[in-house]
């Protein structure tokens, strides 16, 4: 399948309330092309999760057109085209690990061959094969997003949506599992897009960073990541590696410069 | 220790209060009771065993028909918000109604067999169930229910692998009430004329003869919270064997 995986056009998005109308999204135009890994970063408020809502056909747009794997968001859904893991692994208490992860397969009515083995390769692949058995609430955190990635490739899907899946992990657990998420990424074939608030871990991370202004979101700019890959710890330490942090970061920083009322730098 | 605690509050009020044993027997002048020889010539506690089989019957009858309506009003409910308007203030109403005004009327309806006692049992069960399970199957984490979404799972998908399995420990929160309400609706179900078997004969008769052998009456109700305490476990110990994934144990 050529053509972009995301295509989004004047993408936005307003919601209303007793409080009043909100727009959380101005006009938001992204392509994403096959095997990208694509970073969105940007201060709260400003719409990467709404956007990332819409690419998942989980929230509509009150304007703009997107197309998802060449379909509507809404067909690419039921396609089952993608896999989302969200901030709070969201795991059924009353499922083990490896049925947790067998629920997307279940779902779509997959062979029973498929849906035990599948499980099983996707829970090594993450490094969980020993705690299959096990109960949601005997993992740690981070081994509980683990599984939550686990599941959100079990269909083999085309695109990988993540919103701020480390966010709440500690810093070296973040880290290391930014490693795995790469290696995994690689393996899997699947496009990824990533929002996250971590300016270290988009660039760590990504082909390229998309850096959006507060509230109205809308895109301020896109910096691609130019590091080689597989990317290796080491390269956190890498000149180069500073300077797409330094890019990155002043333009947020003007964003919000500018979203206060331009004072002082 | 609870018990010891109590026996020793008994006694020990019935003695600095000189509280006369025609209102508060002595535990023995209870136990004693047990053994006494009935009008048919068998020991008293054999009769009493015969009776308790009958009331827990009934409960348990009671217990199951009224958790199976309770169930099916809670999925409707959850399913059409619209028969929920309709139809709650009607079960809440019947609620309002004093079970003791109704069990007649039942036993007149359904006649004295075992049947109108576990119907009034039902009565009493299906209440808790209906608004707990209710509420347990509308109270779901939305991110779990975008995650349903995200996997294009059909509304029954959701239901059967979302929905109900979070709600069963709410289920069990109300069968454990309703436990020891059906035990109750059974014995007051055979407190009309005309039943002969069952606690709450036992506890008509106890409290007609009360003069003559107070210990009597007392215990009767001592079987009677007996069974609703066995039958409240007994739902406590399948909760424990089926919410198998909870990592505390609620005491409650």
């Amino acid at each position: 399948m050529t053509g972009p995986v995301i295509e989004a056009v004047g993408i936005a998005r307003t919601f209303g309330s007793r409080g009043g109308v909100t727009e959380a999204l101005r006009s938001v135009s992204l392509s994403v092309a096959r095997g990208e890994f694509i970073s969105i970063i940007g201060p709260s408020g400003c719409g990467k999760s709404t956007f990332l809502g819409i690419v998942g056909d989980l929230v509509e747009p009150t304007a703009g057109t997107i197309r998802v794997n060449g379909k509507t968001a809404r067909q690419a859904r039921l396609d089952r085209d993608y896999g989302i893991v969200f901030q709070t692994p969201v795991l059924y208490d009353w499922r083990t690990v490896i049925e947790n992860v067998r629920l997307p397969l279940e779902l779509a009515g997959r062979a029973r061959g498929e849906r035990q083995e599948r499980p099983r390769a996707l829970l090594r692949l993450v490094g969980l094969e020993g705690f299959r058995d096990h109960y949601p609430w005997q993992l740690s955190g981070g081994m509980q997003q683990r599984v939550s990635i686990a599941r959100a490739l079990a269909l083999h899907p085309a695109l990988l949506l993540m919103d701020e899946p480390f966010g709440a992990l500690d810093e070296m657990t973040r880290d290391r599992l930014n490693l795995e998420l790469l290696r995994i990424w690689s393996e899997s074939s699947a496009t990824a897009l990533f929002v996250t608030h971590s300016i270290a871990e988009a660039v760590f991370l990504s082909t390229r960073v998309v850096v959006m202004s507060p509230r109205p979101g809308a895109i301020e700019r896109i910096v691609p990541i130019d590091l080689p890959r597989p990317r290796t710890d080491k390269m956190r330490s890498d000149p180069r590696f500073f300077e797409l942090i330094t890019a990155v970061r002043e333009s947020l920083r003007e964003d919000a410069a500018l979203a206060v009322g331009g004072g002082s730098a | 220790m609870v018990l010891a605690a109590i026996a020793a509050a008994w006694e020990g009020g019935k003695a600095l209060f000189a509280i006369p044993s025609y209102q508060l027997p002595h535990l023995y002048e209870i136990g004693a009771d047990f053994f006494r020889t009935g009008a048919g010539g068998e020991p008293w506690f054999l009769i009493m065993a015969v009776n308790a089989g009958y009331t827990a019957l009934e409960s348990v009858i009671g217990f199951a028909l009224g958790s199976a309506i309770g169930l099916v009003l809670a999925v409707s409910f959850a399913h059409s918000r619209l028969l929920e308007r309709g139809l709650l203030p009607w079960v809440v109403a019947s609620q309002t109604v004093p079970v003791l005004a109704i069990a007649p009327m039942v036993v007149v309806w359904l006649g004295t067999s075992w049947f109108s006692k576990a119907v009034i049992a039902a009565y009493l069960t299906f209440f808790p169930v209906t608004v707990n399970m209710a509420r347990g199957l509308r109270a779901v984490d939305a991110d779990a229910l975008a995650l349903m979404r995200a996997m294009a799972a059909t509304s029954r998908q959701i239901f059967l692998r979302l929905r109900f399995p979070s709600s069963l420990p709410y289920l069990f929160t109300a069968l454990r009430i309703s436990a020891t309400a059906s035990v109750i609706g059974a014995i007051v179900g055979e407190l009309p004329v005309g039943s002969r078997f069952g606690m709450g004969v036992v506890i008509i008769n106890a409290a007609q003869y009360y003069n003559w052998r107070p210990a009597n009456l007392w215990a009767a109700i001592l079987v009677s919270s007996l069974i609703g305490i066995a039958f409240y476990h007994a739902v406590a110990l399948a909760e424990r064997c089926t919410l198998t994934w909870r990592p505390s144990r609620a005491a409650l």
